[in-house]
């Protein structure tokens, strides 16, 4: 359905249009109170959105990835590469002293292996 | 040869943000649905085609986010991050207004009102964006203004007082 004033709406979107159909819409008073109702809507819709502040999106961070791989792999190397140098560092550890001596009693002899008695 | 997700990026940012803006009410989430279309053009082939039909494409891609926003939260656009009344400024109350009245629209006439008021796309680029004809853009967005006429009255009897400019489309960013 095709409304008498649509022209309006065309005009105002500077779409085509044809220039006796907006003669005859805009000869009417009705046609004039919504070209300027129009603008004025056109106004409100974009009012707040102007003052908003710019757009902080940041940009897709491929760059910044790409970094930060890179980054984690030098870390893991270095850390690897300092972990082996402590460990090549590193003293055999020695074995606690014997807190206890069991002495051999006096009758304790000497079984060469295989001659249990 | 077509455009890489960046220079699309920089080129359409700002335009996505305004429409996304108003068609989910919400700043921080017009944010976030921004960033998701440039995370969806990433992952896609950019088609080599003409400005408006890429533009057309990024709106689609928008416009689908927006719509799966309005599913996943059951309601339409929220209306407004403030809820006290008093504490707001006379600007806020209209912007709570417009949100309000584009809240009473379809989805298709909000859409189409948004694409071309807020965005600044042609009726051919709305036409591919949301896949009607450009006449049925025609109709939609005179039907829509007719409706927001109605439903801001007071905001526009206001704002007719105040000195006006005939801007057609916006400017490209």
């Amino acid at each position: 359905m095709s409304d008498t004033y649509e022209v309006i709406s065309a005009f105002l979107d500077d779409e085509p249009f044809e220039a006796a159909r907006l003669t005859e819409a805009l000869s009417e008073p009705g046609g004039r109170e919504l070209l300027i109702d129009l603008l004025a809507l056109r106004h409100l819709a974009q009012a707040e959105l102007k003052d908003t502040p710019a757009l902080q999106v940041e940009k897709p961070k491929r760059f910044a990835l790409h970094a930060l791989a890179a980054a984690a792999v030098f870390v893991a190397m270095v850390g690897g590469y300092l972990a082996g140098v402590q460990r090549s560092d590193m003293t055999m550890p020695v074995a606690p002293p014997a807190t206890r001596i069991v002495q051999a009693p006096a009758a304790w002899q000497e079984v060469p292996p295989g001659r249990l008695p | 040869m077509a455009p890489d997700a960046e220079a699309l990026f920089a080129a359409h940012q700002n335009r996505l943000f305004r429409y996304l803006c108003r068609a989910v009410g919400h700043a921080d989430t017009a944010r976030d649905l921004t960033q998701d279309v440039f995370v969806r053009v990433s992952r896609a082939t950019i088609p080599a085609a003409a400005d408006g039909e890429i533009r057309a494409w990024l709106f689609q891609i928008a416009r689908n986010l927006a719509l799966d926003h309005h599913r996943r939260h059951l309601r339409r656009p929220e209306l407004s991050a403030l809820t006290d009344a008093a504490a707001r400024l006379p600007s806020q109350d209209v912007d709570v207004a417009v949100n309000e009245a584009l809240a009473v629209l379809t989805d298709v006439d909000r859409d189409v009102f948004l694409m071309r008021e807020v965005a600044g796309l042609g009726y051919e680029e709305i036409a591919r964006a949301c896949g009607l004809t450009p006449d049925a853009v025609r109709s939609r967005i005179h039907r829509a203004r007719l409706q927001l006429r109605e439903l801001l009255a007071s905001p526009i009897a206001t704002r007719r007082t105040i000195p006006m400019r005939h801007s057609g489309r916006q400017p490209s960013e």
